[in-house]
């Protein structure tokens, strides 16, 4: 209110306009305290809005980050890339390894008061293998997946049992992945009579508030949560919801979204654009957090492709590509390269996983000579969606060139670029895969038939076998040593080139206690309060 | 005059066929498939094929056509792929906010744009002149995207007066939410008022120069009396022209603002279904789109005769 009372002695036009300015001013500090109210609200951001509420149906990352804090299932992954009870207090598995019974833990509660039991893990089960529900991994459990489930029942009120077709060592790492909803075990209640879906009632610390499209969306805390015991651990550990409401705000715009945290009108962001980085880097109001998460970049290469089908010409390029140097100007420093398909968040990332490919330019034309390249153009796919995506492809293009590879881009939309991946029509892509928990995983995603599923990226029998030797064995040991050999093929072959896995950076107000990353990259605000009106 | 309007809707459905037709078939040209953007990088074959059955994508073309033109006759425009949402209570919800910003800033940038138009007209070649021109010239060479940027930080951030980010609605909040548009109708009006004054004046200065302004002025009339009676109503015609295509061009949606301001309204629903090939919905936003230009350039038509009673309807 200050310009009203200096005002005195100014002009009448001038007047007018300071007393505009502070009427402005007088309602914008009104609306400040129509927006405080005495429950504690924490603000995060979402970059766009989420798809549904329906966990693992129609979906997103946004939407799994949000729905996490809703719903539960069995098991959750632990920090550490570990699979750890969540609902399930244990389970065991039977001596051909098919059967999995799970016992479940006793005084957990669904959002509408009604007691956890078997027969709600075999319902929410039994409705995701249903096609019209969309569920993400279905497929998983498919013919072309881990194992099909041929049973699952629930003997008594504690214990479900579940039967699949064939071993599945993957299976408890499956119902854990974010992106299927964590097989979050939901109350019947949660669709309609005819099946239709309404809202999801789970079991999670905070239950869907309102949620205004394309505005925000409010998570209000349950009361009645019963968490597990320990300090919070992944998707698992002790979950205390720590505020009395949390507000997902959609801000589309990265800059408007760190102005807005600036401000104090957000107090969290989750994963800030590096190129805001130089915004808030010192300033006292904000606090940096970076974590390396199991995302990883890659460059793709149809080795369908006349051209590309000689793994010379791949090896080629592939040398011609300083990691390094690409990592650092893509991502600002803030991400370290890696060359291997085993995320460095793993456990089996080992040295000799670590080991980056050194440039070498003359073994690199030798090469493309030797696979009878004559400097044709190939070319490269990207997008601007993601603008890493897109830097990375001008880098890959100016670094081959020095070796006479010649690259032309092609940058298209989101949806074309996807589209192109899945039909297998592209030269060379530049692409990123969401975290898997499980170096096995993120073989998977490379590795299969072409003839199939053109979308696969590395079609050698030889690779697929140690992929089922991965996913068939639990032994950490037996483990290592495929992925190593998968590891070695992988820059032999080079059907990829992976470039870097990223880091995630998270911006949070300097009253905020309690949020830190994991390199599941998933917004995580259980655990997550405030210390202070300003700062602790 | 009713007859007049009856044979300009005639006339408008012939061009909303055209229209509906080719944002059917344009956007399905665009290569991209929306099952594919919703199932994600991991979606399996059989999965897609079960949405694209489910959303009737798997129909050939003049089949999905034939079935979305008999549900858009009979009012419905259908589902939104991605949300479930039905695509015309989605399309209204945003569009009154759209909206609201658009006509309060156009018609405040209309109004500078009279006076600043004007002023500078009537002392042309003059500093005051040359400061108009000047002025409108680099409001117009200025980003929207920009200025909306530089507003956001000197009164959202840096002065803190104005909210920019999680806008209410005014049934909510209506202090708040009216504070939330102060900024984007701001930018609107800065961004539009240049290319109105512009007009505004070489019209004046075309009617100054002719013979009737000069007859008024010789039968004694006072400056004030000439600008307003004489030349007003005759060099605000071909600004109202320009009113009507920047009013139906921006109530399409006004994305940039929209995003950097984070209002939920019709541009950023158009840019975000046409990122998720959501067809139904960017199907129905365009045909939407069409319907408020066509109805906008009519009623600026119809105000014609207001400012000049030598047209009229017939």
């Amino acid at each position: 209110m200050k310009p009203i009372v200096s005002m005195g002695g100014c002009s009448p036009p001038v007047r007018r306009a300071r007393r505009a300015l502070g009427w402005i001013a007088g309602l914008a500090a009104l609306a400040a305290t129509q927006g405080a109210a005495a429950e504690t609200l924490l603000r995060a951001r979402l970059a766009s809005d989420i798809l549904s509420t329906e966990p693992g149906g129609r979906r997103d990352g946004n939407t799994d980050d949000v729905l996490a804090h809703v719903v539960e299932g069995l098991v959750a992954y632990r920090e550490n890339g570990e699979v750890g009870p969540m609902l399930a207090k244990s389970w065991t598995i039977s001596p051909d390894r098919r059967t999995y019974t799970f016992r479940l833990r006793t005084g957990v509660t669904f959002h509408n008061g009604q007691p956890l039991t078997a027969a709600d893990v075999v319902w929410s089960i039994k409705r995701y293998l249903q096609p019209s529900t969309h569920w993400r991994c279905a497929s998983e459990f498919g013919p072309q997946g881990i194992g099909r489930i041929i049973g699952v029942a629930g003997p008594d009120p504690r214990t479900v049992v579940l039967t699949l077709d064939r071993p599945a060592p993957l299976l408890l790492q499956t119902l854990a992945r974010p992106d299927c909803g964590q097989t979050g075990v939901l109350h019947p209640s949660s669709v309609g009579p005819d099946g239709t879906w309404r809202a999801p009632i789970g079991t999670g610390p905070f239950m869907i508030g309102a949620w205004k499209r394309n505005q925000y969306i409010d998570l209000v805390r349950f009361p009645r949560y019963a968490s597990l015991p320990g300090p919070r651990d992944g998707d698992g550990g002790g979950k205390h919801a720590l505020v009395d409401r949390v507000r997902f705000i959609v801000i589309p715009d990265s800059s408007a979204a760190r102005a807005a945290l600036l401000r104090g009108s957000l107090d969290v962001i989750d994963s800030l654009s590096p190129t805001e980085l130089g915004g808030v880097v010192g300033d006292r109001r904000v606090r940096l957090q970076y974590a390396a998460t199991g995302d990883f970049w890659l460059l793709m290469l149809q080795t369908r492709d006349p051209l590309l089908a000689d793994a010379r010409l791949r090896r080629a390029i592939a040398l011609t590509i300083d990691s390094a140097a690409l990592t650092k100007a893509v991502t600002w420093g803030t991400s370290r390269p890696d060359n291997s398909p085993v995320p460095s968040t793993s456990s089996y990332w080992t040295p000799f996983q670590a080991r980056l490919r050194k440039v070498d330019l003359a073994e690199a034309r030798r090469l493309a000579r030797a696979a009878g390249y004559r400097g044709q153009a190939i070319r490269l796919t990207t997008n601007r969606r993601f603008p890493q995506m897109f830097d990375a492809a001008i880098l890959i293009q100016a670094m081959a060139r020095r070796a006479g590879i010649r690259f032309t881009i092609d940058t298209v939309d989101w949806a074309n670029e996807v589209q192109r991946y899945s039909a297998g029509d592209y030269q060379g892509l530049v692409f990123s895969f969401s975290v898997r928990m499980d170096p096995a995983m993120d073989f998977d995603l490379l590795i299969g038939d072409k003839t199939k599923d053109p979308r696969k990226v590395w079609a050698s029998p030889a690779a697929q076998a140690l992929l089922d030797q991965a996913s068939r064995s639990d032994d950490p040991v037996t483990r290592q040593a495929v992925f190593d050999a998968l590891q070695r093929d992988f820059l032999q072959e080079t059907p990829a080139v992976v470039l870097f896995n990223a880091t995630r950076i998270s911006a949070t107000r300097a009253n905020v206690v309690g949020f830190k990353e994991w390199p599941a990259a998933q917004q995580r605000l259980w655990g997550v309060g405030f210390c202070g009106a300003r700062s602790c | 005059m009713l007859s007049y309007v009856a044979r300009r809707l005639l006339l408008a459905l012939p061009t909303l066929v055209l229209v509906a037709l080719a944002v059917f078939f344009l956007i399905r040209l665009a290569p991209g498939d929306p099952a594919l953007v919703m199932l994600g990088e991991g979606a399996d074959k059989a999965a897609v094929a079960d949405m694209h059955r489910e959303l009737g994508l798997d129909q050939p073309l003049p089949a999905q056509f034939l079935t979305w033109a008999g549900h858009v006759a009979r009012g419905d425009l259908g589902r939104s792929i991605s949300s479930g949402e039905p695509v015309a209570a989605l399309i209204l919800t945003r569009f009154r906010l759209t909206a609201t910003v658009v006509v309060i800033a156009v018609t405040l940038a209309t109004f500078i744009a009279v006076c600043a138009g004007m002023l500078a007209a009537w002392r042309q070649d003059t500093k005051l002149d040359m400061a108009i021109v000047g002025a409108s010239t680099l409001v117009l060479a200025i980003p929207s995207f920009w200025l909306a940027l530089l507003l956001l930080l000197l009164f959202g951030l840096k002065l803190g007066w104005l909210p920019f980010v999680g806008y209410v609605p005014f049934s909510e909040a209506p202090v708040q939410a009216a504070l939330f548009v102060v900024l984007p109708i701001l930018t609107l009006t800065v961004g539009q008022s240049g290319v109105l004054t512009r007009m505004m004046r070489s019209s004046a200065i075309e009617v100054m120069q002719l013979e009737y302004v000069t007859h008024a002025r010789a039968k004694g009339l006072s400056e004030a009396a000439v600008l307003r009676r004489h030349v007003f109503p005759n060099a605000f015609a071909p600004t109202l022209t320009l009113v009507g295509l920047t009013l139906g061009h921006l109530l399409g949606g006004i994305a940039v603002i929209e995003t950097v301001f984070t209002l939920p309204g019709l541009g950023r629903l158009m840019v975000d279904s046409i990122l998720a090939r959501d067809y139904p919905v960017v199907q129905g936003c365009l045909l939407f789109t069409a319907v408020v230009y066509i109805a906008v350039n009519l009623v600026v038509d119809l105000c014609y005769p207001i400012f000049d009673p030598r047209v009229t309807a017939s």
